[in-house]
């Protein structure tokens, strides 16, 4: 004999029974923008869990890539886009190598990451390095305690990088320019302020 | 530098020569006895760091870390490297350039602005899988190359993520319990550890360091806590970014949990490089936050 599924709310219900139930802000454009940027048939996704699982975000935060892959799915484009635990990912791709449908779940969230920037939505250390990068072409530039350390070990003060050559962040800078990154970094960061 | 010796193209990073430089100068010096000369790949950038760039633009990560590689192209030389950060933007960049016009295209019309045009003609290597590779170096000539086996010490090893993973799109075979940097550090005279959860990651990547610090902290945690099970007496890496968070990590670990683990944490080129007879200050091990002290005099 069947067991009729009984929920509490009363809402949940309603909505369950609703053949034609459909939540007005979905984008289903959503997901194949996720797909073309993370380059990985993420709608494949059947929600087994083995992402989540292997995820070492999981189980410190409230950070679910299954939930995130579910969502995108769904077309729920500013929920995605708007929750903290988006940068919660570590790009540690355990959940890329286990997941037994061949996805990228890793590449899908680095998408929505992408698709969030560029509505502004950014943690300010990612701009941060973006201004580094552009000041000095590294993201963790050299410092006064380290050329004496570089100095005693026989090596060069400045690394044989941009640090030693400046006359490359120029064409380096174009590139960043390009896209109008620092740009954009500099105005989210000042706003912030 | 000798006449017979293979020549790469030497991509630094941001993080060895800025702040661990050690790793640079072992890097050096322990390749060249091994064969292996490291030319400077003038004017690169930092690669870009993928969790960094990646993250909230990969259009510019695939261009910035595509004139890193135009620079080796110019040179005509293959690149290696120290970090798996850097891997991943430097090889998966290249990889993926060459196997894909779009991408390609998409580089190379920015790359045109600065005259310069991404070709696919050089591969990337990690300096950790040329020492593997017995065609290049192989543990054979790594042992005869030892002059101070570092007998006694039990090492646990952190392969980090971004050198093996995604496994399809690499080629060092089982990423689940991968065994060869163990042999590289068997190679050395040390005793390679084995531990709980040996592939999981260091917590820094995907800009969760500089996001949520105590996040990344307690994925660390986890890693100290299996490792003191096994009584490891050091950490190695081949990555400065997972060295990062494992050594400076462990002060902000004190500071915020008020956890003391007193784990030394070096890169795998410091080893060879002590393994090899160069000294402690020749690495510049006083720069590590962790003293690495314990570990000296257990081999010295």
């Amino acid at each position: 004999m069947a067991v009729k599924k009984d929920y509490k709310d009363q809402k949940l219900v309603e909505k369950l029974q609703d053949r034609n139930y459909y939540v007005s802000d979905s984008n289903p454009e959503f997901i194949k923008e996720v797909e073309r940027l993370g380059r990985t048939a993420a709608h494949m996704c059947y929600q087994c869990g083995t992402c989540t699982g292997s995820c070492p975000s999981a189980p410190r935060s409230s950070y679910r890539i299954r939930l995130f892959m579910r969502k995108a799915i769904l077309g729920l484009e500013e929920e995605v886009l708007t929750d903290p635990d988006l940068w919660l990912c570590t790009t540690c791709y355990s959940c890329t190598d286990r997941c037994p449908r061949n996805l990228a779940p890793t590449d899908a969230i680095m998408a929505m990451r992408n698709l969030a920037f560029k509505r502004d939505i950014v943690p300010r250390n990612f701009l941060k390095t973006v201004q580094a990068i552009y000041k000095t072409g590294h993201g963790v530039p050299n410092n006064d305690a380290n050329r004496a350390a570089r100095k005693k070990l026989g090596l060069d003060e400045e690394p044989e990088t941009t640090h030693k050559y400046p006359e490359y962040l120029p064409g380096l800078r174009k590139i960043i320019d390009h896209y109008k990154m620092k740009e954009k970094a500099d105005r989210i960061l000042a706003e912030g302020e | 530098m000798s006449g017979n010796n293979r020549q790469y193209a030497f991509f630094l990073g941001c993080i060895a020569p800025n702040r661990y430089p050690g790793i640079e100068a072992s890097a050096i010096r322990t390749s060249a006895n091994l064969g292996i000369d490291l030319l400077p790949l003038k004017g690169a950038s930092c690669c870009p760091a993928p969790g960094a760039f990646g993250a909230i633009d990969l259009n510019v990560w695939y261009a910035m870390a595509a004139r890193n590689i135009v620079l080796a192209e110019q040179m005509g030389m293959d690149i290696t490297l120290i970090c798996n950060g850097c891997y991943k933007s430097i090889y998966e960049v290249n990889e993926k350039l060459k196997h894909n016009d779009d991408l390609r295209d998409g580089a190379n019309e920015v790359l045109a602005e600065i005259d310069m045009e991404f070709k696919g003609t050089i591969d990337v290597w990690h300096l950790a899988e040329l020492y593997y590779d017995p065609k290049i170096v192989g543990i054979d000539k790594i042992a005869e190359s030892v002059t101070r086996p570092l007998t006694g010490a039990k090492i646990a090893v952190h392969y980090g993520c971004h050198l093996l993973k995604p496994g399809k799109e690499r080629h060092f075979g089982d990423t689940e319990n991968p065994m060869w940097i163990e042999e590289l550090v068997a190679a050395l005279g040390a005793e390679p550890v084995q531990y709980r959860n040996k592939m999981q990651c260091c917590g820094a990547g995907g800009g969760v360091r500089g996001y949520d610090l105590a996040h990344a902290l307690d994925i660390t945690n986890e890693k100290m806590i299996n490792l003191q099970e096994v009584g490891a007496d050091a950490l190695t890496e081949v990555c400065p970014f997972c060295q990062l968070q494992y050594d400076r990590g462990q002060v902000e670990i004190e500071e915020k949990f008020g956890i003391e683990w007193g784990l030394p944490v070096l890169h795998y080129n410091e080893l060879l490089g002590l393994a090899q007879g160069m000294s402690p200050d020749e690495l510049a091990l006083d720069l590590h936050a962790v003293d690495v002290e314990p570990f000296l005099k257990k081999i010295l």
